[in-house]
C-alpha cells in the first residue's frame, strides 16, 4: 500500500449569504451601517451560513485517481480549491504531500494583448514553472498545441480552439506529484479532449495522483477507479467507481434537468416514473446493440394542461444528444390531460453504439414552447463488442459494391458487384 | 523524487506569518507580470513607448503655463519648468503606481479565483511597472538640466534613497486600498480624486517655502512632501529638506509599509471569496 499523500480531515467551507453580507457590499452602506449602530442597539443580526463544503474526510494514496462527482453546487469545485490554496477552509485541515499542481482552468491568465510566444512564458509562471522550464520545453509546446505559425500573433487574433490548445500544451508541461482536475477535459474538441485524457494518462503511468472532477461520468469511468461522491457538500459515499456511480445515477433519476430555472412546484407535470421495457414486457437496464427499447414514463398533472409535447431525448455519457423523439413533431396530438397518467413510446431498434445513456424528459407547450417539466429519466447501457464511440454515434450497416477489375471508371458501377453485408 | 514538500492546509488564525520565501519562489512571476504590465500598456499605440516622456513632458508644460507664467508662483529661484518637472516626476510615478496597485487585484480577478500564488506578486508588479516610466522621464530630466545649465552637487547620491522611498510609499499605499478595492469597489471610484487633491496637498506646482510656517509640521504629515523636496534637493540642488522632516516622512512610510502587509495578509485569505 502507497504512502497517504492527500489526508483530508474534516474539511469544511462556510460562506455567508443573504441580506447581512449584501448590506456591507459598499462603502455607503458600511458607513450608514455603522452611523446606525451607534444610534440603535445592536441587533444581533441571523447570518445565513451556508456551508459549501462540511465535514469532509478521506486519504488518498499515492498513485490513486480518484474521480469527484456529485450534483450542481454539491462542492466538489470548493473540495478542489480548498486543496489547491486558492479558498482558505473555514474548518478542518488537509495535509498534501508532494508537489500539487492544479487545473482549474485552462488559460486563465493569458492576457489577450499579449503574443502566444508571450502568452507561453507568462502562463507558464502562473502555473508555477521557472523560466528556463519553459524556455527548454518552448519548442514541444509549441509543436504540441500545433502554432508554430501564429506563435508571435497576439492571442486576441486566436480561434477559441487555439486558444485553449495553447494554454493546454503549457500545461501538459506540469509535471505534478499530485495533480487537482477541475473540468477541463470538458473544454474542446473531441480530438482535444482525447489529447487531455492522454496527459491523464502520462501523469498516471507516472504513478502521479490525480484528484479529478467532472460531471461527464464518462471521463471518469475511464480514469478512475475510486470516486467519492459529494451530495450537499457530504461525502456520501467513497469506494470502487462503479458502485458510485450507480449510487449517483440512481439519486440522479427523475432529478431536475439543470438547465431548467423554474422551481419544480411551479411546474404544472411532474414525471413520476421511467421505466425501458423490452419486447417482453421485462424492465431493464443493460441492452444489447439494436435492441428495440419501450419508454414507459409515467406523470403527474397537478393542474390540466391543454395539448402538452412529450420530449424524450437519449444524451451520451459525454453529453452528446443522440437523438429526440417529440410527440408534437411525430403528429401526435395528446389532447387535454389531467391528474395521474402514463404514455407509452416505442423506439425503433436504435443502433447507437456501447456506452452509457440517460433519457431526459422534457414536456413543453404546444409549439415547442414554454418548458413545463424537465427531468433525467433513467440511465441505460448498450453493449457491443466492438462499435463503440470511435465509430460515431451509432452503427448502421451499408450496402456495399465493389469491383475487382482494374479499368473501372468513375461513374460507371454497372461492372460493380455488388456484396451482400453481413447484418450486425 | 523532488525532495518531499508537504503542505498543511487549515484555517490561519491571528496574523499569519509574512510569507517572504513564496514571494521569493515565485519572483520568476513577477518578472512576467511586470514585463506584462510594460507591454499591454504600449501596445496598438502608434507613439508606443514615447508616451512614458510625452505625459509628464505634457504636465510639467501646463504647470508651468499655468502657475508659472500666469499665476507667478515662486520656484525656489529655478526655472519653473525646472522646478515643475523635478516635482511631477515623482508625483507622477507615485500616482500611478498607486493607481495600479489599488485596482490590479481586482483586474487579475480571474487569476485569484483560479489558481494559487502568493497575492503579494500583484501588487508589487503593480509598484515595479511604472519605475520605467519613471525613468525615462529621468533621463529628459537630465537633458533639462543640461538645457538649463544645472549641474549636480553630491546630494545626487542619495537620490536612490528617495526612489526607494517613493516606491516604498507607493506600495504601502497601494497594500491597502488593494484589499479595500476587492471588498468595496468604491475605492476605484475614489481614487482619482484622491490623487487629484493629494497631488495639491503636495509641494509639486508650489514650493514648501509657500507653506506658513505654523502649517508646516501638519502639512509635513503628508509624506509625499519630503519625497518631493527630497528629488528637488538631490537633482536641482535646492536647499536641504529638514531633516525632522525627513524622518518623519522615512518612519511613517515604513510604518505604512509594514501595516500595509500585515493587513493585506489578513485580507488576502477571503480575496477569492468576496472578488
Amino acid at each position: 500500500m502507497a504512502a497517504t499523500v492527500i489526508d483530508v480531515d474534516g474539511l469544511g467551507k462556510r460562506y455567508q449569504l443573504g441580506a447581512n453580507r449584501q448590506r456591507t457590499d459598499t462603502l455607503r452602506d458600511l458607513i450608514a451601517g455603522s452611523v446606525r449602530s451607534l444610534f440603535t442597539r445592536r441587533r444581533h443580526e441571523a447570518r445565513t451560513d451556508f456551508w459549501a463544503l462540511r465535514d469532509a474526510r478521506f486519504q488518498i494514496a499515492g498513485g490513486e485517481s480518484v474521480g469527484i462527482i456529485g450534483s450542481n453546487g454539491a462542492g466538489k469545485s470548493t473540495l478542489l480549491k480548498l486543496l489547491a490554496r486558492i479558498v482558505e477552509p473555514s474548518e478542518g485541515r488537509a495535509r498534501i504531500v508532494g508537489r500539487a499542481g492544479a487545473l482549474l482552468e485552462v488559460g486563465t491568465g493569458f492576457h489577450w494583448e499579449l503574443t502566444g510566444r508571450e502568452n507561453v512564458f507568462l502562463y507558464g509562471s502562473i502555473l508555477g514553472m521557472s523560466r528556463k522550464e519553459i524556455a527548454r520545453q518552448f519548442d514541444s509546446i509549441v509543436a504540441f498545441a500545433d502554432l508554430a505559425q501564429f506563435i508571435d500573433t497576439p492571442v486576441k487574433r486566436y480561434s477559441s480552439g487555439m486558444y485553449v490548445r495553447l494554454a493546454f500544451s503549457v500545461a501538459a508541461q506540469l509535471e505534478p506529484d499530485i495533480l487537482l482536475l477541475d473540468e477541463v477535459l470538458a473544454v474542446g474538441d473531441l480530438a482535444f479532449q482525447r489529447k487531455c485524457i492522454d496527459f491523464a494518462r502520462n501523469l498516471q503511468k507516472r504513478s502521479a495522483t490525480i484528484l479529478f472532477v467532472s460531471h461527464n461520468m464518462h471521463s471518469i469511468k475511464t480514469m478512475c477507479d475510486r470516486v467519492i461522491y459529494l451530495r450537499k457538500g457530504h461525502v456520501v459515499f467513497d469506494g470502487p467507481t462503479e458502485r458510485g456511480l450507480q449510487l449517483y445515477e440512481q439519486d440522479c433519476c427523475l432529478s431536475d434537468l439543470s438547465w431548467i430555472s423554474a422551481p419544480r412546484d411551479e411546474w404544472p407535470i411532474e414525471i413520476t416514473g421511467c421505466e425501458l421495457i423490452d419486447a417482453n414486457g421485462v424492465a431493464r437496464s443493460v441492452w444489447d446493440f439494436g435492441q428495440p427499447i419501450k419508454l414507459r414514463i409515467f406523470y403527474h398533472t397537478q393542474r390540466a394542461v391543454a395539448d402538452p409535447n412529450f420530449i424524450v431525448a437519449f444524451i451520451r455519457a459525454d453529453g452528446v444528444a443522440c437523438c429526440n423523439y417529440s410527440s408534437e413533431a411525430d403528429g401526435i396530438v395528446t389532447g387535454q390531460i389531467a391528474g395521474p397518467g402514463c404514455i407509452e413510446i416505442d423506439a425503433p431498434p436504435l443502433k447507437l453504439v456501447s456506452d452509457m445513456y440517460s433519457v431526459s424528459i422534457l414536456v413543453r407547450e404546444r409549439g415547442f414552447g414554454r418548458v413545463l417539466c424537465g427531468q433525467t429519466g433513467a440511465t441505460f447501457h448498450v453493449r457491443h463488442s466492438l462499435f463503440d464511440t470511435h465509430f460515431g454515434v451509432f452503427h448502421e450497416p451499408a450496402t456495399w459494391k465493389f469491383s475487382r477489375r482494374s479499368e473501372a471508371v468513375p461513374g460507371d458501377l454497372s461492372s460493380c458487384e455488388r456484396l451482400a453485408g453481413r447484418t450486425a | 523524487m523532488h525532495s518531499t514538500l508537504v503542505l498543511e492546509i487549515e484555517p490561519q488564525r491571528g496574523l499569519a506569518a509574512l510569507d517572504f520565501p513564496s514571494l521569493w519562489r515565485y519572483r520568476e512571476l513577477l518578472y512576467f507580470l511586470v514585463l506584462r504590465e510594460l507591454k499591454v500598456r504600449y501596445k496598438q499605440a502608434a507613439l508606443g513607448a514615447a508616451w512614458a516622456v510625452v505625459q509628464p513632458v505634457f504636465a510639467a508644460t501646463i504647470f508651468t503655463i499655468i502657475f508659472g507664467m500666469f499665476a507667478h508662483l515662486p520656484s525656489d529661484g529655478l526655472p519653473y519648468v525646472l522646478f515643475a518637472f523635478a516635482g511631477v516626476l515623482p508625483w507622477t510615478y507615485f500616482g500611478e503606481a498607486l493607481r495600479r496597485a489599488s485596482t490590479g487585484l481586482v483586474e487579475d480577478s480571474e487569476l485569484i479565483r483560479k489558481i494559487y500564488f502568493p497575492r503579494l506578486v500583484l501588487p508589487t508588479a503593480a509598484v515595479i511597472a511604472p519605475l520605467v516610466d519613471f525613468l525615462i522621464s529621468l533621463a529628459v530630466l537630465v537633458v533639462l538640466m543640461i538645457w538649463y545649465h544645472i549641474s549636480a552637487t553630491p546630494s545626487l547620491l542619495l537620490l536612490p534613497a528617495f526612489i526607494v522611498m517613493n516606491v516604498g510609499l507607493a506600495l504601502a499605499f497601494g497594500l491597502w486600498l488593494g484589499p479595500l478595492n476587492v471588498r468595496y469597489r468604491d475605492v476605484k471610484q475614489i481614487l482619482p480624486f484622491l490623487i487629484q487633491v493629494w497631488m495639491y496637498a503636495s509641494p509639486v506646482v508650489y514650493p514648501l517655502s509657500m507653506v506658513p510656517e505654523r502649517w508646516r509640521p501638519l502639512y509635513s504629515l503628508n509624506p509625499m512632501v519630503g519625497i518631493i523636496e527630497g528629488f528637488r534637493w538631490t537633482l536641482l540642488g535646492t536647499a536641504a529638506p529638514d531633516a525632522t522632516a525627513m524622518a518623519l516622512t522615512a518612519a511613517s512610510t515604513i510604518v505604512l509599509l509594514v501595516g500595509g502587509l500585515l493587513y493585506f495578509k489578513r485580507a488576502e485569505r477571503s480575496f477569492a471569496d468576496v472578488i
